[in-house]
């Protein structure tokens, strides 16, 4: 689903982001990115959905090398790609059920499908009888659900998390991580940026460790807090 | 088709090819209702944008309509082109029938009336009021003069000074006079008019745009956010412009609209002013308002103008707009 080669990233400012990076993430596979602020997990996230592009190095997502993405095709790629941020990104101006059906009003599906997808992603994430709501008016964790719903409603194959619980008590975080769970058990392939080791322990599922902008773990397993300080590969 | 059918991984690529056309319909409509209460919703600043685009287009429409309106009015004066000669009053009778068919054969003159010293007189009498202070003359005063019509194809300035020239060389003829030369020189001031007007009507039609790209810019600048997170999933350039061309063309249909009041109040209000001023030249001039077809042209103008304005400026700026 997401193959990087060797890729690097340096910004306009000079400061290298990201420093020959390689991984590969299969279809319906369900990974961590973890790492320090500034280790390069945002950095390598917004190569993936071309919000930023590569200095060297490939970055296939999706069977689509977006080294040759146009700018046109930008939108196709990720129309593709489910993306949860941090601080939600909704809109304030309009309602839940609009704020979810965005994806499908851009890509032009029918009206009545639209409904019908809205409600059944907003139920999955237990906001149903909060439609017409407006997001201002939800707690965090309901608009963090909000901002999945938004994600998983034209059903992409990938599904991206940027600190996706960085605002939300461990309660609400566990129920967040039990939603993308349900999400990968029907296929969904998930990349999710956390720096919640606690978290990402209890839940078994490959990480991958970033350090000044080097990969510098990638375990199958889970990992322990004593790894932080490991030596670059 | 079922909802089975619909759903499921050939969904992500899309819908059909006739669901998307009518979904694409629907999304015009909602964004041509979003672009009407966007400017419904803050209607200070928008009704200032609307009045400003008004007052610019209404001055050259303005001047279009009286110029035109002056230009029909001198064309119809088809005593435009006519020519008087006054002759010497000691021309004989028979000289001034010889006058009369010398001048009637030359090329370009369609015909020729006589009027002899006694009719001259009798007229002016008449119209005068002087007839006691007049029958005290030992002589008449007055010379017997012919009045010339060219031909339509004669009209023009140049013709009718060869005209002038020809009758000048006949040694009876004392003056060889166009009779409404002031007729003339108006139409070519609205000649000359016409092209500055139209000259400023250029320049206000770039004031226009300038005046909404700069409000769309303002726009899209407030709707920032908004832009990113659409971008974010996946909206295409075109999606997002729709909304901004459809308020430029608000601001252009209600900018026409009120140009059209502003206008046909100020010709109502010129009205009676011009029939007082046609009546001292025996005229039964009016001013028209705009006809359907002008009204309809103004607002057209006004929709293209609001629409090219917004398309000018929304690209370049959306392009600046990118989601970090």
């Amino acid at each position: 689903m997401i193959e990087f080669a060797e890729v690097s990233k340096r910004y306009p400012n000079g400061q290298e982001a990201l420093k020959k990076v390689s991984f590969e993430i299969a279809d319906g596979e369900m990974a961590f990115l973890t790492g320090h602020s500034g280790a390069g997990k945002s950095t390598l996230l917004k190569l993936i959905c071309l919000m930023e592009r590569a200095t060297s190095g490939q970055v296939v997502v999706n069977n689509k090398n977006l080294n040759r993405t146009s700018r046109r095709k930008i939108p196709s790629v990720r129309r593709n790609i489910g993306m949860i941020f941090q601080d939600h990104r909704l809109l304030f101006d309009r309602s839940v059920f609009d704020n979810v059906a965005l994806p499908l009003m851009i890509a032009g599906y029918p009206h009545r499908e639209i409904g019908r997808r809205v409600r059944a992603s907003l139920d999955k994430v237990g906001l149903l009888s909060k439609e017409k709501y407006s997001p201002i008016m939800l707690s965090g964790g309901e608009q963090q659900r909000v901002g999945i719903a938004r994600a998983v409603v034209n059903k992409p194959p990938l599904l991206l998390a940027d600190e996706p619980t960085g605002n939300l008590d461990p309660e609400l975080s566990a129920e967040i991580m039990h939603l993308f769970e349900q999400f990968n058990q029907v296929g969904v392939s998930l990349l999710i940026a956390s720096h919640d080791l606690s978290l990402i322990a209890q839940m078994h599922y490959r990480t991958l460790v970033m350090k000044e902008g080097r990969l510098v773990q990638d375990q199958v397993d889970t990992i322990t807090s004593s790894e932080e300080g490991s030596d670059e590969s | 088709m079922s909802h089975e059918q619909m759903s499921g991984a050939s969904m992500s690529q899309g819908a059909t090819l006739s669901a998307r056309l009518k979904m694409l319909s629907r999304l015009h409509k909602i964004e041509a209702k979003r672009g009407v209460i966007d400017i419904v919703s803050n209607p200070v600043s928008n009704f200032m944008t609307i009045l400003v685009i008004a007052i610019a287009l209404a001055l050259p429409t303005g001047l279009q309509i009286l110029l035109e309106t002056g230009k029909t009015l001198s064309e119809s004066w088809d005593g435009a082109s006519r020519i008087s000669l006054y002759l010497q009053s000691d021309v004989t009778e028979s000289r001034l029938t010889e006058i009369a068919a010398r001048v009637s054969e030359t090329s370009g003159v369609d015909s020729v009336d006589t009027i002899s010293q006694e009719q001259a007189l009798e007229d002016f009498k008449e119209r005068s009021g002087f007839a006691e202070a007049i029958d005290q003359l030992d002589s008449n005063p007055l010379p017997p003069v012919l009045v010339v019509q060219p031909k339509p194809t004669h009209t023009s300035p140049q013709a009718s000074e060869e005209l002038l020239a020809e009758f000048n060389t006949i040694r009876e003829v004392e003056l060889a006079q166009l009779d409404l030369d002031w007729v003339r020189k108006l139409y070519a001031l609205i000649q000359l008019a016409e092209k500055a007007a139209s000259a400023l009507g250029i320049a206000l039609a770039l004031a226009v745009l300038l005046i909404v790209g700069n409000t769309i810019r303002l726009s899209v600048q407030n709707r920032r956010e908004e832009i990113e997170v659409v971008k974010l999933v996946g909206a295409t350039d075109a999606f997002i412009r729709r909304p901004f061309l459809y308020t430029g063309l608000w601001y252009g249909l209600f900018a026409g609209v009120t140009c059209w009041v502003i206008v046909t109040f100020s010709l109502y209000w010129l009205k009676d002013p011009v029939a007082n001023l046609a009546g001292l030249y025996q005229s039964q001039f009016q001013i028209q308002g705009l006809s359907i077809g002008q009204s309809l042209k103004l607002i057209g103008i006004s929709c293209g103008l609001g629409l090219l304005g917004s398309w000018l400026s929304v690209g370049r700026h959306i392009r600046q707009i990118e989601p970090h």
